[in-house]
């Protein structure tokens, strides 16, 4: 939980652990890449960070993205391949192998209605709303992320 | 000090409640709290000189309310001009007040 710690002498808060709450999928809006840059820079802050994907965001895990050749037209601009976000996840997934830990669980229900249950990334924990309610417990810190259509 | 962190995602006047975030910031200072406005995505849009939320949001910056807007969102929506009183700041702001204990936090 949140700790209190002297540094010279004035007592300051440590977060110690992040919860974030997301339920945006791939190629919607800007979130899911917000949460992850967030994410790196708290675990390069020794934080702990507890994502929930639910609705949508189940299929941010997805394993069975690729990329795709971007247009001759834009491949100046935005090179060869496009990128997903997926290969993004798993790199910071890894990286939690010698930094902070990073847990990502997506929604059982939500990934079965969307057909990718068994098709999550390794690395990646299928959970239940009891997961959700551990992290909520232990986080120092809860971010929802809004869904808004 | 309660100490609040309020993050603008979205266009503050594509929604008719963008403005009440500047009404909530500035109602929380009057209680005596220190708040931490952070524009990302396409809140940032509100920090663009001249804009009609960002005048708002530079009346309210001061002691008491910070208010910051994220590198990259700007740099990708081609937003180099921001109104005086909004700061370009960066992930690394963001995560360092997440870390640092702002207790509370609203993310629009």
């Amino acid at each position: 939980m949140l700790q209190e710690e002297a540094e010279d002498g004035i007592l300051t808060k440590k977060v110690r652990k992040v919860a974030i709450v997301i339920s945006t999928g791939s190629y919607m809006r800007e979130a899911p890449t917000t949460v992850l840059r967030l994410a790196e820079k708290l675990l390069e802050r020794d934080i702990e960070v507890n994502i929930w994907a639910f609705e949508e965001a189940v299929t941010l895990t997805n394993r069975e993205q690729v990329e795709h050749s971007e247009p001759p037209s834009l491949r100046k601009v935005i090179g060869d391949k496009h990128a997903y976000v997926g290969k993004f996840i798993d790199q910071l997934l890894r990286a939690g192998l010698h930094t902070s830990k990073l847990d990502w669980v997506t929604c059982i229900l939500c990934a079965q209605e969307r057909g990718v249950e068994h098709h999550q990334m390794n690395g990646v924990i299928v959970g239940t709303l009891g997961d959700l309610w551990k992290f909520v417990r232990s986080a120092d810190q809860v971010i929802a992320i809004p869904a808004y259509r | 000090m309660a100490r609040y962190l309020i993050v603008a995602s979205r266009d503050m006047t594509e929604y008719s409640n963008g403005p009440s975030l500047s009404d909530l910031s500035e109602n929380l200072r009057t209680e005596g709290a220190d708040v931490f406005f952070f524009l990302i995505e396409n809140g940032v849009l509100s920090a663009r000189k001249d804009s009609r939320e960002a005048i708002r949001l530079s009346e309210l910056s001061g002691p008491g309310i910070r208010v910051m807007a994220d590198d990259v969102s700007c740099r990708a929506r081609g937003i180099d001009r921001l109104h005086p009183g909004i700061a370009l700041s960066s992930m690394d702001e963001l995560a360092d007040a997440i870390s640092e204990g702002f207790g509370n936090i609203y993310w629009y």
